[in-house]
């Protein structure tokens, strides 16, 4: 196809402003789906996705539009993971097109991802287009949301859309839109093939299939693929695109977006960002902008039953087929026994990969306390990167550590602004500056991502009331005085409840924790002492008293099954604990740290 | 040796149903008595054959006196001549359904021991608990029963009320102790699925609250003279309730009538709840099971764990079998949970007693 007639865009949008809803819309409207066949939401195909409400792993689906110039165009509608957690994959995904839908509920406006997606975007020099939806809604206030994108991404009020993405009103228009206002791409079609890979999946059946968009030459269903930045081959097995099943074809050419089936059987060395390039004829330089996106966030995963173990490793195994920013290695806990440390790329990807853990290999998993990678440099001079608390060294040969913070977009309204200030004090923020936007403000503050990572989203929630909305991103690691708060169970440290934490926090941390296991831990056959230490100083205690009454009153002929029921049911519960030095703590107990009350004052 | 030597009667029908109880009750019908008494001896007959010389008899309920004495001769006539010389026959009796020509022809029937259900002697209580008795109805059918001249009088009575405080405890204990009782059953009250209290929602006592008012009874009547032999239950020298120690024996028993249950070498089994499904079964010449289980030898072993336990005497390995988990012993007898004993018993420890279920979790693997 001519590159005049080809349109690569993707729909930006804070969570729920409706982008899969458009989406649906759009193919529906371009008749790539039939309704019958419509299911809720075609782009998000896990189940896991479904239910979240979020996008993970961004496609491309390309449909035929016949526009009102009488020409018949390519459109590829590039989806994008929606959360910060992503947010390298989403500039992978805008890297691949020429213009954005920016999505904006009408009732609700600009929210903390509207910013983020849009300053995302303008940095990838794309042609936006403002979409206000929702305007069904009798709440919905497109005139005054309508100025305020217009002011975000200086442009006209009278040139953002109004639609709404439900009845399916202005969907023509913004068709129309994209075909005048997103350019087309401009490769050189005879120049060596360079194409970026903007998203990968693996498939049980057909292996790894890479999702591209050729920026120049073309890609033939027999070239010999190699990826330039980790210089891995990508032996091709089939070129095609989705529409949106997936449909073979002889080329790619520059400007067009499809994927390849490849007969790779793992993600293994395979990253977002890298460029595909011919074996035989390779391109100069690859496409700007890759990274390698290294996990922030890291927690031990032990399985409740111990000989789960092996099972554990092989659900890891099989996930990091598809999820190559999965990171794991052994790690075993004296007070957990064998699992394995693993990393994300933020909570969300933390809490995606549990659950699919849990429910799709039937794993019973024990978490730990979430944290983040530290960098410590060592008396010697030499620098350790300490991914697990037990992993810290003394304190006397520690020279300096230094952990990774982050810059935190918040939207609040004006009345939540001394709130959000409150918290991100109490987390050790440092402002950086505020700004109204519309008729909220825009505070922002660079913060240590360890307390991002505890539950500073709940707690911005509960303290807003669900008004403010967060983004945010690395900005690089800082030195602090932290130090290790270690938590004893009837005298012996459990590795597994040891946290890092400043050193100004670390008693009233200390003291809540130690309260909030005594709630959890319910009582045993003797009195278990529960205290905070840090250093080898007890600075916290509590006691869960020891048992005094466990008995069934009556027994008689009738209920002996009953009564041994019981008793297999207190058994199954039994079972559920994990055993720490003849302590049975419930799981409950290890979430339990990540609640950290109202934030240690 | 050989044949079921225990035999357990269910009597359902109840005036009303009280709001902790959760048995198998007929509440009215009373018209249907004469169908049901038809039906066990039917029953009776049926099974009759698993029967040995019958050591205890248990007559339970429900209201068993809601039978009349004319009904409950009839069965203890048709069950007199399978007893052993000296079985024990007890009968459970609700007290405002008692007076002493009553409980005289009960005697007369045959029946050596009869439990009284009390509950407690407070009106507050009483009336929380839905009975009908008053206190003094109470006092006067423990008088009355013993007047009749049975073997063995013994009475019911619960703690751990909502709405029970220490207060109302101590007079129970004192009262029931004035009674002088041959026997007390004092069971902590359980909020049993089905039932009104269970519905309504109520909280029982925490369980330091319940570990002291399980302390007070224990050590009152212990001070009294009585003899704590099994978890819930107290006796004079000589009174234990011989049928009740039959089930904590792992002894086969045969249970007739309405949701009884029977457990006869090997299997136990339950009969439909349903009176009119039970009636029509036996009219029917079938038996009224619902449910069957069968007790492979390891449930077997684990169930002689947890009955015999309950008791405050030493359970005998040779007996019992051994534990799932021997390597908690130590551990137990470390935390004064279990003491004394050989190595051929072991035996809880007076502490212990109150944790036993704590204790078998740790020793037995119920799964
Ligand atoms: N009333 C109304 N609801 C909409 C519209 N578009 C989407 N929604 C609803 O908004 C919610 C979020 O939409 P969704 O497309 O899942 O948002 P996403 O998270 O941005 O993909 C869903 O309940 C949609 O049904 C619209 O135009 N009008
Ligand atoms: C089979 S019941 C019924 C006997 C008789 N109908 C009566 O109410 O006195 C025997 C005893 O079980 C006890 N009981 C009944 N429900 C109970 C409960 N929910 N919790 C503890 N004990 C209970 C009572 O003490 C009662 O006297
Ligand atoms: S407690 Fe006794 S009297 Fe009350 S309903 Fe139950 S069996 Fe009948």
């Amino acid at each position: 196809m001519q590159q005049s007639l080809i349109r690569n865009f993707c729909i930006i949008a804070h969570i729920d402003h409706g982008k899969s809803t458009l989406a649906d819309r759009i193919l529906q409207a371009t008749h790539a789906i039939d309704e019958r066949e419509m299911r809720d939401q075609v782009l998000d195909s896990m189940d896991l996705e479904r239910e979240r409400g979020i996008t993970i792993k961004a496609q491309a689906v390309r449909v035929g539009y016949r526009a009102s110039d009488g020409l018949h165009y390519q459109l590829n509608l590039i989806d994008t993971p929606g959360h910060v957690d992503f947010s390298y994959e989403v500039s992978r995904s805008l890297a691949a097109c020429e213009g954005a839908l920016l999505v904006v509920d009408a009732s609700q406006g600009i929210e903390a991802q509207t910013l983020a997606n849009t300053y995302l975007a303008l940095e990838s020099d794309l042609e936006i287009i403002p979409v206000l939806n929702k305007i069904d809604l009798p709440v919905a206030d497109p005139d005054l949301h309508a100025r305020a994108i217009a002011d975000l991404i200086g442009e006209n009020p009278a040139d953002v859309l109004r639609v709404s993405a439900k009845t399916g009103d202005g969907v023509a228009e913004v068709l129309e839109a994209v075909v005048e206002r997103v350019p087309p791409p401009s490769g050189d079609r005879s120049a060596p093939l360079r194409a970026l890979i903007f998203d990968s999946v693996y498939d049980q059946y057909r292996g790894v299939v890479v999702f591209a968009r050729v920026v120049d030459g073309e890609l033939d269903r027999r070239s010999r693929l190699r990826a330039m930045q980790s210089g891995l081959a990508l032996p091709a097995e089939e070129i095609g695109y989705l529409a949106p099943a997936m449909t073979p074809t002889e080329r790619l050419s520059a400007g067009e977006t499809g994927y390849v089936v490849t007969t790779l059987k793992s993600l293994g060395q395979l990253r977002v960002g890298d460029t595909l390039t011919l074996d035989d004829r390779p391109a100069h330089a690859p496409l700007p902008g890759y990274r390698e996106v290294r996990p922030m966030v890291f927690c031990g995963l032990f399985p409740v039953d111990a000989d789960r173990y092996p099972a554990l490793r092989d659900a890891l195994e099989r996930l990091s087929l598809n999820d190559a920013s999965l990171l794991w290695e052994p790690e075993t806990s004296q007070a957990l026994g064998f699992g394995f440390r693993c990393g994300f790329l933020g909570l969300l990807h933390m809490d995606i990969v549990r659950e699919r853990l849990e429910r799709e290999y039937d794993l019973d998993l024990l978490a730990t306390t979430p944290n983040v990678e530290y960098a410590v440099t060592h008396t010697s001079g030499s620098v350790l990167a300490v991914r697990s608390p037990v992993d810290l060294p003394d304190p006397n040969h520690i020279e300096v550590i230094e952990e990774p913070y982050v810059r935190a977009t918040i939207l609040v309204p004006h009345d939540g602004v001394g709130a959000v200030m409150g918290l991100c004090q109490e987390r050790r923020g440092a402002f950086v500056t505020m700004e109204a936007i519309e008729q909220r403000q825009q505070v922002v503050y660079d913060l240590p991502l360890a307390e991002i990572v505890l539950d500073f989203h709940d707690q911005l929630k509960s303290r807003t009331r669900g008004y403010a909305s967060l983004d945010y991103e690395p900005v690089g690691n800082r030195a602090g005085p932290l130090v290790r708060l270690d938590i004893l169970l009837a005298g012996d440290p459990v590795d597994a409840l040891s946290t890092i934490v400043h050193r100004d926090m670390a008693h009233a941390r200390g003291r809540d924790l130690v309260e909030r296991l005594q709630k959890t831990i319910p009582r045993q056959l003797f009195e278990v002492p529960i205290q905070a230490a840090i250093g080898g100083r007890i600075v916290a205690r509590e006691t869960v008293k020891a048992k005094r009454k466990d008995v069934l009153a009556k027994c008689y002929g009738g209920d002996i099954t009953r009564k041994r029921k019981l008793l297999e049911r207190q058994k199954e519960g039994k079972k559920r604990m994990k055993q720490v030095g003849g302590v049975e703590v419930p799981q409950e107990a290890f979430l339990s740290v990540l609640q950290i009350g109202d934030g240690g004052s | 040796m050989s044949g079921v030597r225990h035999l357990y009667l269910h009597l359902p029908f109840c005036s009303s149903r009280c709001g902790y109880c959760a048995f198998v009750v007929e509440v009215g019908g009373l018209d249907r008595r004469d169908d049901y008494a038809d039906a066990l001896l039917s029953e009776l007959h049926l099974e009759g054959d698993v029967l040995g010389r019958l050591d205890t008899v248990y007559l339970g309920g429900g209201t068993p006196t809601l039978m009349r004495p004319r009904r409950l001769r009839r069965l203890l006539d048709a069950i007199r001549p399978r007893l052993a010389p000296g079985a024990e026959v007890t009968a459970e009796a609700n007290p405002e359904t008692v007076d002493g020509r009553q409980l005289e022809a009960l005697v007369e029937a045959g029946v050596t021991r009869i439990s009284l259900g009390v509950q407690s002697l407070q009106p507050h209580l009483l009336s929380a608990l839905d009975r009908a008795a008053t206190p003094d109805q109470a006092r006067a059918a423990v008088a009355c029963a013993r007047a009749a001249g049975f073997a063995s009088v013994s009475v019911d009575l619960l703690f751990g009320v909502p709405g029970q405080d220490p207060d109302d405890l101590h007079r129970d204990l004192e009262e029931v102790v004035g009674l002088r009782p041959d026997h007390v059953s004092w069971y902590e009250l359980e909020l049993k699925a089905g039932s009104a209290l269970a519905r309504c929602g109520v909280a029982l006592p925490d369980e330091d609250a319940a570990a002291d008012a399980y302390r007070t009874v224990v050590v009152g009547l212990e001070g009294a003279g009585y003899h704590w032999y099994e978890t819930a239950n107290f006796a004079r020298r000589g009174h234990q309730c011989r049928h009740s120690l039959a089930y904590w024996g792992a002894a086969d028993y045969l249970g007739l009538g309405v949701g009884a249950v029977s457990t006869v070498a090997g299997r136990r089994w339950r009969n439909a709840a349903d009176l009119h499904a039970y009636v029509a079964a036996l009219a029917d010449g079938r038996a009224p099971r619902r449910s069957e289980e069968a007790l492979d030898p390891d449930t077997a072993r684990r169930e002689r764990w947890m009955l015999g336990l309950r008791l405050d005497r030493p359970l005998a390995l040779g007996w019992a079998g051994p534990p799932d988990h021997p390597e908690a012993l130590p551990r137990l007898r470390e935390l004064g949970l279990m003491e004394g004993g050989g190595a051929h018993e072991v035996r809880l420890s007076r502490e212990g007693r109150f944790l036993q279920n704590a204790v078998l979790g740790e020793l037995m693997e119920y799964a």
